[in-house]
């Protein structure tokens, strides 16, 4: 299996960094590269969209022929996917405060994700966290949000229609029904939804490739990959 | 040593390892550092006004850098160099949604105080300004906003570092559309990591009295191959292949301040400069972003926006 990281902007070699850990330490036979470019992609059997500015990543995407290549690889619901904070935003179906159109996304979570939830870099904060998903749950992972997004809405068919300021990505229903509802999997104390899969698509706010703490990163390739 | 090895196979140019946490003292600088992580691979471009910085975030940009004047009008009209009207800071804060910097003088604590106090997402203590203290910089680690600030060589970004700097850039010589310096000082840096990688602790010792740093940061650094904190080039960057030239050289992005505005059409070079930082490794993809940009700005070979300390 080949593990693909989306590198046009943002923290992609922490991601590949982590993956790398995971993958020697279990023992596995799978790669991990970085996807710059179509023939990259189509080269993966699984990606991680990292943090970084989701404005650039999509902007960038757009340019370099990469959008609908990621739209048709995320609608292959066999595919894993894993989106942390832009990358979360990235995948998924509607996103507010955008402050202006011209941004796309990737979809693939029936979600509504909000930008920039928590506020700027002064409100940037980091959070222990004992996430229920884990198999050592009881080990407080600690979650590093900056800037970060956080879950406003589960869509589903009675709320779909989005807000003024909503930006939307073209939506598939078909995969959308393949992959079932939207589980939540962590929320912050005061109650934001911080972690969400659907279907092998798997999305955090917070920044597990900024700890040294690989829990998440196995979490995702043992019961993703 | 083992991941930057392990790493480098996917790609060709210089390896980029990772800013692992154990550079993250504590958990503002883990916020702090990790802010510039995102920035990673992206471009951070100069401007002065609302206008501007809504044009450099629909080119791509990862992030803005709020000034008086760019570096090129600086040396053209002279006079100090100051922060930026707040006004004009909060007005490109409401128009658009990528991280703002700014700019404020060397060893001015208060300018610091008041683009905290502003809610900017970091501030550059700059050369490019007038300096305010020609003998003390900042104690960046009082303040919960990080900061960045410009090296010519590893002592001056570890002592940077050592007073709170969450990321690092060269100095380069801002304004001048020659991109010389920051080549300069980004292969100054490489070579002095290079030398300190390969010391014992006997020779380190002494490495960390010529270079006026801390032994313990100079060592961890030397352990890591890299700055422990992310460092983008600076300071003369005009066209796509210069970004491409400093991210080949190992920088983890690039900022363009002049180049930009100064420039023939500043929209089509900007989203040109993002599109090289992203496929820097590309020559068909650079020389495609390359094609028919309009004249890069004129440039200037005379250097030093600040005369140097004596």
């Amino acid at each position: 299996m080949i593990i693909g990281v989306l590198a046009l902007q943002g923290a992609f070699f922490e991601h590949v960094h982590m993956l790398k850990q995971v993958v020697a330490k279990r023992e596995l036979n799978y790669q991990v590269q970085e996807v710059r470019t179509v023939a990259q992609l189509n080269q993966c059997d699984a990606l991680v969209i990292p943090g970084g500015e989701s404005t650039t990543m999509s902007l960038v995407a757009e340019r370099s022929g990469l959008l609908e290549p990621l739209r048709q690889f995320v609608n292959n619901t066999d595919k894993p996917i894993w989106g942390t904070c832009a990358g979360l935003i990235l995948v998924s179906d509607q996103a507010n405060r955008t402050k202006r159109d011209g941004q796309e996304l990737v979809g693939g979570l029936s979600i509504r994700i909000n930008r920039n939830h928590f506020g700027r870099q002064n409100e940037s904060f980091i959070e222990p966290m004992n996430l229920e998903f884990l198999e050592d749950k009881a080990t407080p992972f600690d979650c590093v949000f900056i800037r970060a997004p956080a879950v406003d809405t589960i869509l589903d068919s009675t709320n779909r229609s989005p807000p003024e300021g909503t930006i939307c990505a073209p939506i598939n229903i078909k995969a959308a029904n393949a992959r079932g509802p939207v589980q939540i999997l962590a929320k912050t104390k005061r109650g934001d939804i911080v972690a969400v899969k659907q279907g092998r698509i798997f999305g955090t706010s917070f920044h597990p490739e900024l700890t040294s703490d690989t829990r998440v990163h196995e979490y995702w390739v043992s019961t993703f990959c | 040593m083992t991941a930057i090895n392990d790493s480098q196979a996917p790609v060709a140019g210089t390896p980029r390892p990772p800013v692992e946490p154990s550079a993250a003292s504590n958990t503002s600088f883990t916020l702090k550092a990790g802010l510039a992580q995102m920035l990673k691979g992206g471009v951070i471009m100069d401007v002065v006004n609302a206008e501007q910085a809504i044009i450099a975030e629909r080119a791509g940009a990862c992030a803005v850098m709020a000034l008086e004047r760019v570096p090129a009008d600086i040396r053209a009209e002279g006079g100090v160099a100051r922060m930026s009207d707040p006004k004009l800071i909060k007005e490109i804060m409401q128009a658009v949604s990528i991280p703002v910097m700014a700019k404020c003088r060397i060893g001015h604590f208060v300018e610091a105080q008041i683009l905290e106090s502003l809610g900017v997402d970091y501030i550059d203590e700059s050369e490019v300004l007038t300096p305010a203290d020609d003998v003390h910089q900042i104690t960046k680690n009082n303040f919960r906003v990080p900061f960045v600030c410009g090296a010519k060589n590893l002592g001056e970004a570890l002592r940077r570092i050592a007073e709170g700097a969450a990321m690092i850039r060269t100095k380069g010589e801002a304004g001048t559309g020659n991109v010389t310096e920051a080549v300069r000082h980004m292969r100054t840096i490489n070579a002095q990591i290079k030398r300190a990688s390969t010391m014992a602790d006997d020779e380190l010792y002494v490495f960390a009295k010529e270079l006026g740093v801390s032994f313990h940061l100079l060592k961890e650094t030397a352990k890591k191959g890299r700055l422990p904190v992310v460092n983008f080039a600076a300071g003369g960057v005009a066209t796509p292949a210069d970004a491409a030239l400093c991210m080949q050289l190992g920088c983890d992005g690039v900022f363009v301040g002049s180049g930009i505005f100064h420039g023939e059409n500043p929209e089509k070079r900007a989203k040109a400069i993002v599109q090289a930082v992203t496929h820097y490794n590309d020559p068909a993809i650079l020389a495609e972003v390359s094609t028919d940009l309009g004249a890069a700005m004129v440039g200037r070979t005379d250097y030093y926006i600040n005369k140097p300390r004596a």
